[in-house]
């Protein structure tokens, strides 16, 4: 029922605000007098996984950098605007960004893996959030590794160099690093890019078992991809220079009827695998 | 016209290159020739004798390593905060490149200079009379800018993805120098120090008046008061007055444990150089 319902950016923004996981409003990124993103409204509603797709060189990594504003990182990156993280603003002085980003976990294009062993890349994060006794890093550590479905695989030889790990496993290991500290929403930006279909499949099974406690957003450019998991979806195009969210739908409803040109264009310029 | 300097200019290279491994093989190979004879187990184990021309140089030897073991321990917490400063905390270009021309402003002192420092600042001043402990502080001081941008080029090769991911899982800054910048650029604090010693530790002037004695010293026994016997300096007086053939042959052993003890650092240093370049590949 819900997926058949099609709404425009406005009116999905006003139901869904008020319990969202992330609201923005008004979002503007510059760098270097270059306008990234303009005008960026979006409500990210709890335990649901929430696509973006759109045209390449839009905004998309830039706007979930935004989110839990790893933009810090990139000094001539200026952000404006109003985004909030479960009601409370990213932004405002008295956040701690690094206390907001343990609670947000963040999957990278390309799995990020640390020259260590296995079971160090797993608690690379959560061994310095908090004090944990070995025992309990242990315990950790495992359910880390089953959320990710790597736990199996990898069991006999936690001690060995994560680097041995193929590249979808290595892109596990990261989720269960992400997991280990049990964050409250999930940013991944296209995380089956760099994958072959096996380790894709396994990725997309477990963004549809984590939705279940996590709010996951999820950019990607395979249609397939946001047609099998996500539940709603975001369309960045470029439009006057930069990037906006042409339209926000659900899931199909996008997909199927799409209201805005840009995106019809950019799902039927076939740049899109299936 | 073009096929002409085709040849030229490669071959014209060849021949430097040749003349300066040429002028390095034949160097080496005068040393070693007059000093291999003078070498011996005893020419290690045994202390200096009769002014120079007779006994070992083991107080030489371990004096110098006293000191080259000093500069290590003193300079690398120096060019770690310099090298942290430069490549993680300053944000501002105009600092950052401040900052350098201090560096290489440092590098370009001449060592005599260091010493008169030296001299001037601890053993009169501070009244600690030749130490150990001066000489080490000089050749640190006179290694830091090899140290430090060594250790900076190891820090601004680190990709970014590693800085990336570690501020995404939430770690602090200081967090992150601990766990990821320090422990995959650390390489670069040894190859500098190996590099920066295999020219520094070969030097007499900036010991010779603060840090190291002739005749007459063992094992430091604390600071003020306290020199050390040293390579350079041993070669240097021998040099003075080697009319003796006794002392001309352990002038020449001296020059030749000191030119192995410096390749043994390039040596050292080299396996980290190649770490670099192995995890730029990974
Ligand atoms: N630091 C920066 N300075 C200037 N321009 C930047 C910077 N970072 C990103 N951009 C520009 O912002 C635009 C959006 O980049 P972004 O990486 O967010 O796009 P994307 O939608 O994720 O693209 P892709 O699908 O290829 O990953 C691009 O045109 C890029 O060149
Ligand atoms: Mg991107």
């Amino acid at each position: 029922m819900m997926k058949l319902m099609h709404k425009e950016a406005e009116s999905h923004d006003t139901t869904a605000s008020a319990d969202a996981t992330f609201r923005v409003r008004n979002l503007n990124v510059t760098a270097r007098g270059k306008t990234l993103l303009r005008d960026v409204n979006v409500s990210i509603a709890p335990r649901q996984v929430f696509g973006i797709i759109g045209p390449s060189g839009a905004g998309k990594s830039t706007f979930l950098r935004c989110l839990n504003r790893l933009t810090d990182l990139t000094p001539e990156i200026r952000v404006s605007g109003d985004v909030r993280f479960e009601g409370t603003s990213v932004r405002d002085p008295s956040v701690d960004p690094d206390a907001l980003r343990a609670r947000i976990g963040f999957l990278f294009q390309q799995p990020v893996v640390f020259p260590k062993s296995i079971i160090e890349n797993v608690l690379f994060g959560v061994r310095r959030l908090r004090r944990l006794s070995r025992g309990v890093l242990a315990e950790v550590a495992e359910r880390a590794l089953r959320e990710a479905a790597l736990w199996n695989e990898v069991r006999d030889r936690l001690n060995d160099s994560a680097l041995a790990l193929s590249v979808g496993q290595q892109q596990r290991l990261c989720l269960a690093r992400a997991l280990a500290s049990e964050p409250e929403a999930i940013l991944m930006d296209e995380p089956t890019s760099a994958l072959d279909p096996k380790s894709t499949q396994a990725i997309e099974e477990l963004i549809l078992k984590l939705k279940e406690r996590h709010t996951i957003v999820l950019v990607t450019h395979n249609i397939g991809q946001a047609r099998r998991v996500t539940d709603w979806l975001a369309c960045i195009c470029v439009r006057n220079g930069a990037g906006t969210v042409a339209e926000t739908a659900c899931c199909d409803a996008l997909l199927e009827n799409p209201q805005c040109q840009e995106v019809v264009e950019y799902l039927g310029s076939g740049s899109s695998l299936p | 016209m073009r096929r002409a300097s085709n040849v030229i200019f490669p071959a014209l290279c060849g021949v430097c290159a040749l003349l300066a491994c040429a002028l390095l093989v034949g160097l080496v190979f005068v040393i070693a020739q007059r000093g291999v004879p003078a070498l011996s187990w005893t020419f290690f184990t045994d202390q200096m004798r009769q002014v120079g021309s007779a006994g070992g140089i083991f107080y030489n030897l371990l004096g110098t390593l006293i000191l080259i073991a000093a500069a290590l321990v003193i300079s690398a917490p120096i060019a770690t905060g310099l090298a942290l400063t430069q490549a993680v905390y300053l944000r501002s270009a105009s600092a950052r490149s401040r900052l350098g021309l201090f560096l290489y402003t440092l590098n370009g002192i001449p060592s005599i200079v260091f010493g008169i420092f030296g001299f001037i600042v601890f053993v009169k001043f501070f009244g600690w009379g030749k130490s150990w402990l001066i000489g080490g502080i000089l050749l640190a001081l006179m290694i830091l800018p090899t140290v430090t941008v060594s250790l900076i080029e190891r820090i601004r090769a680190l990709p970014r993805k590693y800085i990336e991911a570690a501020t995404g899982l939430g770690l602090r800054q200081s967090q992150i120098i601990w766990s990821v910048i320090l422990p995959q650029s650390w390489s670069g604090l040894i190859t500098g120090s190996l590099l920066g010693l295999a020219r520094a530790a070969g030097e007499t002037a900036p010991i010779m008046f603060t840090a190291t004695i002739f005749a007459g010293a063992s094992l430091p026994h604390g600071i003020r008061e306290s020199p050390v016997l040293s390579l350079p300096y041993h070669i240097f007086i021998l040099a003075q007055d080697s009319f003796d053939p006794g002392v001309g042959a352990k002038l020449w052993g001296s020059a030749l444990v000191l030119l192995m003890l410096v390749f043994a650092l390039s040596m050292i240093a080299l396996p980290f150089r190649l770490r670099l370049h192995d995890e730029a590949h990974a």
